[in-house]
């Protein structure tokens, strides 16, 4: 909200106080003060010329040169507008000028002639017909001559002010107008608030003679008033109105259409002109509009309405949408002569969903969705009959018309002076309570230490003792507050969750000994990936939670695999040119659920890429997790469509599928923009950190040496390490201690569509050392036995 | 014979003198000490020996042994040395080369949040989870934010039915924690949360952290005490709050808390723009309606809330100035953090 120094003044006396030192006490008030903005900023070293001479260019037929008084000295600048004469006033840019747009203009030369500055027009300035006549036209701004040669044009054009931009919060919609800010000034500053100046009038006839008001629906329209004025004389506002309605961003129109934005800006409250002449039968009603039922509003725009928008209507047809926007005929013209000045309250929630759902917003309905107070309708109704008044440009007609069915009665609340410091945990006596509350209108007394505060109807928001609580602090300051720790209370046992702790456990190996880097991602992916990945159309991971309101088609989809998202970033890593690397991510994936809003699952997702980065790579890495969990994974055969047919397993836990291993399709890797190839692994957190163990049974360490021996076998390609293993163990006996593979090898010597399994095989006994021949028996068996069940022949 | 001893070992001694290397001296104890070396082979003279010289040239013998003994002793620990010297010498290697090991990294959000939990674990705070997937119910209504509530304005909020949203904030887990337990109740709650907000300084998705203490005689002097321990955990013993009042449908009084700026200590810089002061999170007074929604009785128990925005605090830390690079996930950029 754009709050101009010189407006305020109108309401608190201002005198020694800086709009610094005025913001910083907003600020600790809760008012955050967004920027202090000078407005004298953006005219820098201009002022007002008088033009003595006009003589013609030597070299150029276009250009003209001046000689200009510029109150201390003449100034000679040349120039290629032809509107001026000589006597004229000017604005002048000297050498080191600055134009509100930030265009500098320095001394130089035009076609061989000195031209020590410019003149500038209206629009250079930011002006234009509406801030002064004439200031729009395209030549030279010509001046009045109220300020002599040598003037600053701040001063001219009114700019020697400070809009202080004050950021108002959703509570205390009262202070979205110069008068709720005025009062909030007065109080923190303690200085009194001077309420605006009525003007005097004499009223003739009378409105009841004029209108009939019915209001159909009361609970969207609890207040509704209307002031009629006559022998209007429709001109533009005077020089004040039109440049404070400027400072807070508001386009002259002309008088009467000012004077309503003049007082939605100063009193916060929104109001609309009819033009009597227009309203059909004498009649006004507010009510809902009909199914279909059709307005073209002021914005051009034909809106089909809803039972659920307001209008005001004639007696024929709606004229207007309340508290939005007005009909495109209703309006205040150059020839109106009378007008009727609505000022009501509609329900907030009805005009925020209506201009929502109409799209159509004005500052009206913005001032009417942050809500209006029950007093501001007929302060607003004084006030715009006062500024019009006072311009001597209309009559005002007797009486008003009120349909109100409540009444303005402030409430009290009564709440012990204690129970504000205990919320506080401060101690401030009840006088200073009284004097603080006093100071923002709240009428306080203090009686047997108990707090009794009138609350006017404009502050809506106090209705408990934490809101007093609130008003007392903010004024008496923060910093008033002891810092006291949470201790003599009933202790806390704090901690983190067992799943939170594993989490933590799994993450430290994979960025430690795995040499992984955790990456996060947004929860949200492209429902494209769904075709990417090839996945048939009954696959459970198409069934999704869709946003309602994505950011785009590339965010709208609750991911249903973390898949997506890690291609997402290794596809920008790889762009980038980081060919190799880990990466990882613990995140949800969001399941449609029949009950609950859905079924969250944490995920565990991993990928690396790279030199020397292949399927074992990651899998090593997968078992160091599982290694850490005292757990130990199965890999078995899977046909995972996104995954390369030959390159792919399911991960087991036991029995249970955890998720899937593999290096990525080169087709899906494609359409992601991925043409290295990249593994992944995906498993289910939950299940897998549920399954933790935090130790194993105590193991005694060996006392006696083992026997190694290593055996080489030639089996056919498909026989897998496992199978090859678990032979060995089933053929050796309880002697084999352990037993893995240490090499495998295809290529010469060996038959084609074979490899030869290098096995390292360790023996022993926890009671003794064992000889060679105990261990020979076992060897020959596995020997014997892998050549019938496997075909695997000793090399 | 007594010549030749003294011969044979002046032989000796300066061939130990000459040899140059542990190789050459075991050669040199072979030649003379062997079983057939040229001093060992003086034994077969001593049948020639009348016997009442023999003690005295064995004595002599020995003697000779002992002297060629010690030369080769001495002689071998200087090669040994020299040898040693050498080999070293001829060892060194250049240090400035590498051999890749794979190092990983913890995500920026991930450490400020683990500091952050560790901190207030510290101080008694239970840290739970909540659902991302929230009702209107919770995240907004039970929150003292009813429909159409203009609050609902400050925050954009992604929709997945009329009345489930992405959380916007991690505040329904207060509700679920106070409808579940009884006080006293201290917990922090950390987690994703989305607004419709996408620049430099918001992200759709981000992180949050939230607080919450119910328990008899909690004050705003609490939250006080309780933040000003946590900022100065998380940035320096030297960290000052400093509360600025401002308005959230579920606290009252409701407070912006800003603490020194971390990186010029209050003196006035770029991070803090020249104020001294930097914005880290907003708390309150649990406004008693929200306790009442939750079904705990205001008159009894009253209660302090905070929630801060973890992106922010990793970007001060860290200074990070683009949200969006802790999305991007580039990393030449995780690879930072560790």
């Amino acid at each position: 909200m754009k709050v101009p120094y010189s407006w305020l003044k109108d309401f608190v006396n201002l005198d020694g106080i800086t709009p610094e030192y005025l913001a910083d006490k907003l600020v600790k008030a809760g008012f955050e003060v967004e920027e202090i903005i000078p407005l004298n900023d953006s005219y820098r070293n201009i002022v007002v010329g008088r033009i003595c001479s006009i003589q013609p260019h030597p070299n150029a037929t276009k250009l003209l040169i001046c000689d200009i008084d510029v109150g201390t000295d003449h100034r000679q600048i040349v120039t290629g507008a032809h509107n001026i004469k000589e006597g004229d006033y000017v604005p002048v840019c000297l050498h080191g000028a600055r134009l509100p747009d930030g265009k500098e203009i320095f001394s130089g030369e035009l076609r061989g002639v000195r031209s020590d500055g410019m003149l500038c027009g209206g629009s250079e300035l930011g002006l234009d017909d509406s801030d002064y006549p004439g200031a729009g036209f395209d030549g030279i701004f010509i001046l009045d001559d109220r300020c002599p040669a040598g003037t600053d044009i701040n001063v001219y054009i009114d700019t020697l002010d400070t809009i202080l931009d004050v950021s108002v919060t959703a509570n205390r919609p009262d202070t979205n107008s110069i008068l709720g800010i005025a009062r909030e000034v007065a109080a923190v500053l303690d200085r009194p608030l001077q309420m605006p100046v009525r003007a005097d009038w004499q009223e003739q006839g009378a409105i009841e003679e004029l209108i009939t008001v019915h209001i159909d629906d009361t609970e969207l329209c609890p207040r509704y008033m209307l002031k009629g004025l006559t022998n209007l004389k429709i001109q533009p506002s005077p020089d004040v109105i039109r440049r404070r309605l400027r400072k807070v961003g508001i386009r002259p129109i002309n008088n009467v259409v000012d004077a309503t934005n003049y007082v939605l800006t100063e009193i916060g409250q929104p109001m609309h002109a009819f033009d009597y002449a227009k309203i059909g039968g004498q009649t006004i009603v507010v009510r809902r509009a009909n199914e279909g039922e059709h307005l073209v509003t002021l914005d051009g725009k034909d809106s089909a309405l809803t039972s659920d928008n307001l209008v005001i209507c004639d007696a024929n047809a709606p004229m207007g949408l309340a508290g939005i926007m007005g009909g495109l005929d209703s309006g205040v013209h150059a020839d109106t002569q009378t007008i009727l000045l609505e000022s009501a309250r509609f329900k907030r929630d009805n005009i925020r969903r209506s201009s929502k759902a109409l799209g159509i917003r004005s500052d009206s309905s913005a001032r009417f969705e942050k809500g209006i107070d029950f007093l501001s309708q007929e302060l607003a109704i004084e006030r715009c009959c006062s500024l019009l008044v006072e311009q001597g440009c209309a009559d005002v007609i007797g009486g008003v018309v009120d349909c109100f069915d409540g009444e303005i009665k402030n409430t009290v609340l009564s709440v012990p002076v204690a129970k504000i410091n205990s919320i506080l945990g401060i101690s401030i006596p009840g006088d200073q309570m009284v004097s603080l509350l006093n100071r923002l209108e709240l009428k306080t007394t203090v009686e047997e230490e108990t707090l009794l505060v009138e609350i006017p109807a404009f502050r809506e928001d106090i209705v408990g003792a934490n809101d007093l609580a609130e008003e007392i602090i903010r004024l008496y300051g923060y910093d008033g507050l002891v810092s006291t720790p949470l201790d003599g209370m009933n202790q806390t046992h704090g901690g983190r969750t067992l799943h939170a702790t594993w989490r933590s456990r799994i993450k430290a190996v994979l960025s430690g000994a795995c040499g992984y880097s955790e990456m996060i991602s947004y929860s949200f992916i492209s429902p494209r990936y769904w075709d990417v990945m090839r996945l048939p159309a009954d696959d459970l991971r198409r069934n999704t939670i869709n946003l309602l309101n994505p950011l785009g088609e590339e965010l709208s989809v609750m991911r249903t695999t973390l898949f997506p998202s890690m291609m997402r970033i290794a596809s920008g890593n790889l762009s980038k040119g980081n060919k190799s690397f880990s990466l990882y991510e613990v995140g949800k994936i969001y399941l449609p659920h029949a009950e609950l809003p859905s079924e969250e699952v944490e995920m565990l997702m991993m990928s690396c890429a790279g030199a020397e980065k292949d399927f074992y790579s990651l899998k090593a890495a997968l078992d160091l997790v599982a290694a850490r969990l005292h757990l130990s994974f199965r890999y078995t055969a899977s046909a995972h469509p996104f995954l390369h047919p030959g390159r792919q397993a399911n991960v087991m836990l036991g029995d249970i599928c955890l998720g899937y291993i593999g290096e990525v399709h080169p087709t899906c890797a494609a359409e992601c923009k991925i043409n290295d190839r990249i593994q992944v692994a995906e498993i289910n957190l939950e299940i897998l950190i549920e399954n933790a163990r935090a130790f194993v049974p105590y193991v005694p360490v060996p006392k006696y040496p083992a026997i190694m021996r290593d055996l080489a076998f030639v089996v056919e390609r498909k026989i897998t390490g496992d199978e090859i293993l678990a032979q060995c163990r089933a053929s050796a006996g309880a002697l084999l201690a352990e037993c893995h593979i240490f090499d495998v090898y295809e290529g010469a010597g060996i038959p084609d569509g074979h490899k030869s399994v290098a096995i390292s095989l360790s023996f022993r006994d926890l009671q003794r050392t064992l000889s060679d021949a105990e261990v020979n028996p076992a060897i020959d068996k596995i020997i014997a036995e892998m050549q019938t069940t496997l075909g695997g022949v000793l090399r | 014979m007594l010549a030749l001893i003294n011969q044979i070992v002046d032989k000796c001694l300066a061939a130990i003198q000459e040899a140059s290397s542990t190789q050459q001296l075991a050669d040199i104890r072979v030649r003379f000490l062997g079983k057939s070396g040229e001093y060992t082979s003086i034994l077969r003279g001593m049948k020639d020996v009348p016997p009442a010289e023999k003690p005295q040239m064995g004595k002599h013998i020995n003697e000779g042994r002992e002297r060629i003994e010690q030369a080769l002793a001495a002689k071998e620990s200087e090669c040994k040395a020299a040898e040693l010297a050498a080999r070293l010498e001829a060892e060194s290697i250049d240090v400035t080369l590498t051999k890749d090991l794979p190092f990983g990294s913890t995500h920026p959000v991930t450490l400020v949040l683990d500091q952050i939990i560790d901190i207030f674990v510290g101080l008694g705070f239970r840290a739970v989870e909540g659902r991302e997937i929230e009702s209107d119910y919770y995240n907004f209504q039970l929150m003292n934010i009813p429909l159409d509530h203009p609050a609902r304005d400050m925050q954009d909020t992604f929709y997945v039915t009329e009345n489930t949203l992405l959380r916007t904030h991690t505040s329904p887990m207060q509700a679920h924690t106070m409808q579940e337990e009884k006080p006293p109740i201290r917990i922090v709650v950390p987690g994703k949360v989305y607004r419709a907000d996408d620049d430099a300084t918001h992200s759709p998705v981000f992180h949050q952290i939230e607080g919450l203490v119910v328990d008899k005689g909690i004050s705003l002097a609490h939250l006080k005490g309780t933040l000003d321990a946590a900022a100065r955990a998380l940035f320096s013993a030297e960290t000052k709050t400093r509360f600025r009042p401002s308005y959230f449908p579920f606290t009252e009084p409701s407070v912006e808390v800003d603490c020194s700026c971390p990186l010029c200590g209050g003196k006035g810089c770029r991070l803090c723009k020249g104020t001294g002061w930097i914005e880290i999170l907003g708390a309150g007074v649990v406004n008693p309606q929200v306790l009442i929604n939750c079904g705990i009785d205001p008159n009894e128990y009253s209660g302090i809330a905070f929630g801060m925005g973890i992106e922010r605090i990793a970007m001060i830390k860290y200074g990070v100035p683009d949200i969006r690079s802790l999305y991007e996930n580039d990393v030449r950029f995780l690879k930072q953090y560790c």
